[in-house]
Parts: structure tokens; C-alpha cells; sequence
């Protein structure tokens, strides 16, 4: 490689590197270094205190709240955008009437911001005039008025739904994406050999499908990883942490609580889990790549 | 030729953002920064109207970045953490202030507020509780507020009432009879948590007394005493009753405020800020709404008043300290814009020389209360520590979720206080 070339390829590199370095590595190492802090985020002084903070978070209570939720959340943030997007995509791929003002309508959701599709949901979610508790007053005869995002059992679950109406477009469009890439007479070969639709789907087009299926999945799990600005505009974290993520626990004890440091250390729990999930991910990825590639 | 094209280039990329970086330096200079939660229904444009008057009379411009006021509590931390306070911020009087002054973030106005006469012009009472952190002075008080209980003129009338109930037994039967006449006796918006506190506040305050409260505050007595467990009693007392609207933590307080201004409820607890949101949306202060102290529950308990303050405060390292002091000296002692502010947030004045004629008629009634009551105390997440508050906070909306649970809940945060207190 001539040195002009050399020149190029570190000016090029330089300003994208500088920005990762900025943005993303600078941030990451001041996290693990105040995670060994006392700092309380006003005060300029403070101490070290070894691993103090990892030791507080093996008995802190609503740690381990916050972990079981985040399992549910990320659990549930995969298993039913995939699902749904597949159902909806299978759908739409038959060429139903109106299918393509279908497949916009379910694709639009995913082009709002978490923020206003926070607000619609809390809207819908009101309980004296929400959408949800008016259409069930009218179908059951019956007086509802739960207040899906006040009470401690449904806080989560009511965000969960809000987030899959939001993501199944996403997955959706991939499916059908992907479903366009399944030879039509291989399908009719098929029906010809007397298979039935289930074992169509089953033994042919989910098989055929599992590129599509890596990719669903990716994003899937690099969105729940990050879904943390619906869960802050439609509860918080609350009523009184019943939804709180590890995200939202690490932001509150940060912010609202000024523990930097403790908050910091859970950053880094959070971190490191981030990287298990992302290594398994990685590890599948090259299984589907050696089989498919 | 190309050679020194592709440098420039790099040199380029490399001295732009640093350009950047120069500018924001540069453009502060002779200008005072600010950062401050009157916005929306809180009043930006009664603020930055004030702020013309200052700039006005002293030439000394502001460059203002408000925040919305639940996210300013923690946009202020971010900017502290990252060494890029602002000169000049507003903040809420009491423990908050005290855990910033601890921190060291913020610079001491003993000297401006000496050569400014200010002792002649702020209220004593407030002057003494709101502005002296570990013996020196930090904050101005840029207006403060009262909670009581406001009601629906209408409504109150309807059922009869002719003067507000003056004990507690009074304040049950008036509730009772709001039920029986079909009308929420009491409304609440706790989703944001804290307009809950009003109520843990005042029960505590009328039966255990401003010292016992203030010691809880302290981390000097625990939420698992008597005393607690008494005012806590008579809460989940109301709950069984029947007497709040369904559904508290669903609301946000500008509900409950509708809520009233509909006629649906009767009453509800709430700080003086609430007159500003109604007389927005047309209400006649007197006429469609008044208020009255909240009973009198233990005979002998000094009276207290609850309120906020707030304040204006200067970061440590402030560029322009000279421009932040006469902006405070000049917002707090210039009696037109005192009188015009307070009018506009729907807040009283801590001005000596504000008359109080200028308010309408249900603030000079709050002003009298205040002025009479013979102890004026914080509201809870001001009272009290920022980690041991949000303790509280969590603890009052767990309640309201489930009164039933009121033992459980005060063993639990009786231990969670104590020690958040302890770090």
C-alpha cells in the first residue's frame, strides 16, 4: 500500500474513531472508574471505595427487582415483536385485499419516537376515559377502571405491550421481505407432494426464513437492550419500582438519589450483562452462518 | 498541490470541533447563563419578562436554558457532574440546597447580601429558613408557596359549608356528607409521587408536632415510631373511608386540579402554584375557588404552614459572578418584579416590600395564613435528604396502592431511611 493511501485511510478513520472514543469508549471507562467511587455527582471530592458499591448490590432489594424485570422485559421484547411480525408478515404475503395499505398501517408505529408512542399508550391505558377501559366497559357491560400503569401487577406488562405494537412492524417487514425470497413452485412442489399448510410452514418456509429470523432477532435484542425512554415516559420505573429495569434503577439511584457511584457500578453490571447476551447472540450467528453462509 | 489539500483537510476536521468549543467560551463572556424549571404552566414568560427588566436596568444580558420542572432535577445534576453548571440556577430551598452546599457547587452571597441591604427586604421568616446553609447564606428567595387545602366554592356551598371545618372530626363529616351527596370529598394526582406528601406532611405535623417532624427529617427518630405509625393510621383512615378519588397514581395533579374545576371533587391538597393553572384555564380565585388551612387534629401542636421555596442560587465557579450577584440582588429586591412574578406563578412574594393588595384575594388569604402560622415547614422531598425523599416518595405511592399494607410498608422504609441516612 503506497503512503498516500496510508494518509487517506487515517484521516478517514480518524474523525468516526474520534467520535466512537468520545462518545462511547470515554463514557464506558469513567463508568468503571467511578463505580469504585463514592462520588455523589455534585460534590468535586470523593472517595474510593473499593468494591464497596458491588458489594451493596448483592443485598440491594431492588436490584434484584430490576433483574428479574429486565429478564422479563428482554424475554418478552423478543419473543413477541418476532412473533407477531411473523404472524402479521404470513398474513399479509397472500395477497389478502388492501394488504399493502395493511402493511403500511402496521408498519407506521415503528416511524414515531418511544416518546409519543409512550403518550398514546398512556392515553389508551387511561382509567377513567382510556380507550382500552372504555372499550371494555362497553364489550363486558361491566364497570372497569384499572389503571394499567398506576398498579404495581400490570405497570410492566401494560410498557411491554406498548413496545411490541411499536417493534412488530419492524419484524414484520423483514419477514416479508424475506418471504418474497421463497421460490413460489417450491412451495407448489410441496403442495403437490401432499404436504399440509402446517407442514409447509413448519419444514419449508420458517426454515427458509431463518436469515430473516437472525436479523429480527438482532435488532430485537439490540432495541430491548435499549429501551429504556418508553419505560421513563410511561412509568418511570413505577408505581414505586414495580417496573424498574436495570436501566431505570442504574438512572435513578444516579440521579434521582445522587449515588453516582453506586448508580455507575450497576451501569457495569448492566454492561457486562449487555456482553453475555451479545456473546451467546454472536456464538448462534456463526452457527446460522456456517449452515446458511 | 494534492498533498497539501488532503492536510488541510485533516487539519480542518481535527480544528473544527475545537473552533466550536471556543465559540461557546467566548460567547459567554459579559453575559450571565441561567438555567431554571419556570416553564410551561410554571411561568416562562412571566420569568423572561422579569429578566427584560434586569437587563434593562443594568445592560447585563442572560442567556437562559429552562428545563421542564421534573426533568430539571436531574438535568442540573448532569450539568454538575459534567463541571458545566450554569452561573445562575433556580433550586428548591431546604435539603436540596443543603446537599449541594455540602458538595461545595455553590458560591456564598454573604457579601452581596450585605451590601445590598437585603436583610430590610426579605421576610425574616424565610430569609432564615430558606437562604443560611451551614452558617452562610446561598440562596435568594425567588417566591415561595403554601399548601392548603383548596376546594370548590360551588360545590362547598352546595352541601352547606359555612366556615371551614376546624377539626378533625369537622373535616370527616364534611367528607362524609360530599359522599353522600355523590362528590369525591378529596382529590389527588400522586403519579409524579409528590403531590402525595402534602397529606403524610401536615398529619404528622398537626399530631406529632413541627420538632418530632423535623427530627424525622434529620434521620434523629424513624419512620417505624409511634408518632408515624399514628399520622400514617389516620391516612389509611381516609383510604377506608372512601374519601380520596380512585385511582391517585394515575393522575398528575393537574388532573386533580380539573377534577375540582369540573365540580366532580371537593377538595384537595395542593401548594399555592395550583391558583396560577386555575386562573389560566379562567377560574375566579374567591369565586369558583378557595381554600382553608388543613384542621387542627392534636390541641397544643404549634400550627405549622408547608411550603416551597424557590430560590435562585450561584454555581461555585460561576464565569460571570459579578452579573450572577447583581441578577439575584436584582430579582429579589426589585419590588415590580417581585409583585409581578408572584402574580404570575400564582406564588407569594418573601418582599417585605410587596403589597400584599396586589394579590388576588385568595393569596393575601395564604399570605395571612403563612404569616400567622407559628412554624413554616418544607414539604417532605425538601425536608428531607435527596436519597432518604425518594424513599419517602416510593413509600407514599406503595400506600395509596394499598393502605392495607401501611405496617409492612413503615418496617420497610424505617430500614431503607435509615440507611440512606447512614452513608
Amino acid at each position: 500500500m503506497n503512503r498516500q493511501n496510508r494518509i487517506w485511510r487515517t484521516a478517514l478513520l480518524a474523525a468516526p474513531l474520534a467520535v466512537f472514543g468520545l462518545f462511547v469508549v470515554w463514557p464506558l471507562m469513567s463508568s468503571f472508574y467511578y463505580s469504585f467511587t463514592n462520588w455523589n455527582g455534585f460534590n468535586p471530592n470523593y472517595d474510593f471505595v473499593g468494591f464497596a458499591n458491588f458489594g451493596k448490590i448483592v443485598t440491594d432489594r431492588l436490584f434484584l427487582n430490576a433483574t428479574i424485570n429486565t429478564a422479563i422485559w428482554m424475554v418478552a421484547a423478543i419473543v413477541l415483536p418476532t412473533a407477531l411480525g411473523l404472524g402479521l408478515a404470513l398474513l399479509l404475503d397472500r395477497k389478502l385485499p388492501g394488504a399493502r395499505f395493511f402493511k403500511s398501517v402496521f408498519y407506521l408505529p415503528i416511524c414515531l419516537s418511544a416518546v409519543i408512542v409512550g403518550q398514546i399508550w398512556i392515553w389508551i391505558y387511561q382509567p377513567d376515559w382510556g380507550l382500552l377501559n372504555t372499550v371494555l366497559r362497553h364489550v363486558t357491560g361491566a364497570e372497569h377502571n384499572w389503571a394499567w400503569l398506576a398498579r404495581p401487577n400490570t405497570a410492566l406488562w401494560s410498557v411491554i405491550v406498548a413496545w411490541s405494537w411499536q417493534q412488530t412492524g419492524l419484524s414484520m417487514v423483514i419477514y416479508l421481505a424475506g418471504l418474497t425470497g421463497i421460490p413460489g413452485d417450491l412451495l407448489e412442489v410441496c403442495e403437490i407432494e401432499g404436504a399440509s399448510p402446517w407442514q409447509r410452514l413448519r419444514r419449508v418456509v420458517l426454515p427458509l426464513l431463518t436469515p430473516s429470523t437472525v436479523v429480527v432477532v438482532a435488532l430485537s435484542v439490540i432495541n430491548s437492550l435499549k429501551g429504556f425512554d418508553i419505560l421513563y415516559i410511561m412509568t418511570g420505573g413505577g408505581p414505586f419500582n414495580s417496573s424498574d429495569t436495570l436501566a431505570m434503577h442504574m438512572y435513578n439511584e444516579s440521579f434521582a438519589k445522587f449515588r453516582m457511584g453506586y448508580g455507575s457500578a450497576i451501569s457495569v453490571v448492566l454492561f457486562l450483562i449487555a456482553m453475555v447476551v451479545i456473546g451467546l447472540y454472536f456464538r448462534q450467528l456463526r452457527k446460522v452462518d456456517r449452515i446458511y453462509g | 498541490m494534492q498533498k497539501i489539500t488532503r492536510r488541510a483537510m485533516l487539519g480542518t476536521s481535527l480544528a473544527l470541533p475545537a473552533l466550536g468549543v471556543a465559540r461557546m467560551a467566548w460567547a459567554q463572556a459579559g453575559e450571565v447563563t441561567i438555567s431554571h424549571y419556570f416553564t410551561g404552566d410554571l411561568g416562562m414568560n412571566a420569568f423572561n419578562a422579569q429578566v427584560e427588566k434586569f437587563t434593562e436596568a443594568t445592560g447585563i444580558t442572560l442567556r437562559d436554558s429552562p428545563v421542564g420542572h421534573e426533568d430539571f432535577k436531574t438535568d442540573i445534576l448532569v450539568r454538575a457532574a459534567g463541571n458545566s453548571l450554569p452561573d445562575v440556577f433556580s433550586y428548591w430551598a431546604g435539603a436540596r440546597v443543603q446537599f449541594i452546599a455540602d458538595a461545595g457547587a455553590l458560591h456564598p452571597i454573604d457579601d452581596m447580601w450585605a451590601a445590598k441591604g437585603l436583610d430590610d427586604v426579605i421576610a425574616r421568616p424565610v430569609a432564615d429558613s430558606a437562604t443560611i446553609y451551614n452558617g452562610q447564606r446561598y440562596l435568594v428567595p425567588m417566591n415561595y408557596h403554601y399548601a392548603g387545602m383548596f376546594y370548590n366554592t360551588k360545590v362547598m356551598a352546595d352541601i352547606g359549608m359555612t366556615e371551614p371545618p376546624a377539626t378533625w372530626d369537622d373535616f370527616l363529616n364534611l367528607c362524609e356528607a360530599l359522599k353522600a351527596a355523590g362528590i369525591t370529598p378529596v382529590a389527588l394526582g400522586s403519579r409524579d409521587r409528590w403531590p402525595a406528601q402534602f397529606w403524610f406532611d401536615y398529619l404528622l405535623l398537626r399530631t406529632a408536632g413541627p420538632d418530632y417532624r423535623a427530627r424525622l427529617m434529620a434521620g434523629d427518630a424513624r419512620y417505624d415510631d409511634a408518632e408515624v405509625a399514628a399520622a400514617m393510621a389516620m391516612w389509611k383512615d381516609m383510604f377506608d373511608r372512601d374519601l380520596f378519588a380512585a385511582n391517585a397514581n394515575a393522575d398528575d395533579w393537574t388532573d386533580a386540579a380539573d377534577k375540582l374545576a369540573r365540580g366532580e371533587a371537593a377538595m384537595t391538597l395542593m401548594g399555592t402554584w395550583i391558583t396560577g393553572y386555575w386562573n389560566g384555564n379562567g377560574l375566579t380565585p374567591g369565586e369558583d375557588y378557595d381554600f382553608f388551612e388543613f384542621p387542627q387534629i392534636t390541641e397544643g401542636i404549634p400550627n405549622a404552614a408547608v411550603g416551597p421555596v424557590d430560590g435562585l442560587v450561584i454555581a461555585h465557579n460561576a464565569a460571570n459572578m459579578e452579573g450572577a450577584e447583581e441578577f439575584l440582588a436584582f430579582m429579589v429586591s426589585d419590588a415590580g418584579v417581585q409583585a409581578a412574578w408572584a402574580d404570575a406563578q400564582g406564588a407569594l412574594s418573601a418582599n417585605v416590600n410587596v403589597d400584599p393588595a396586589a394579590y388576588n384575594v385568595v393569596m393575601q388569604k395564604a399570605a395571612a395564613t403563612v404569616a400567622a402560622a407559628e412554624a413554616f415547614a418544607f414539604n417532605h422531598d425538601l425536608a428531607t435528604p435527596p436519597p432518604v425523599a425518594e424513599v419517602g416518595l416510593s413509600m407514599f405511592a406503595r400506600f395509596i396502592d394499598d393502605p392495607s399494607q401501611t405496617g409492612a410498608i413503615l418496617a420497610q422504609v424505617a430500614g431503607d431511611a435509615a440507611a440512606a441516612f447512614d452513608e
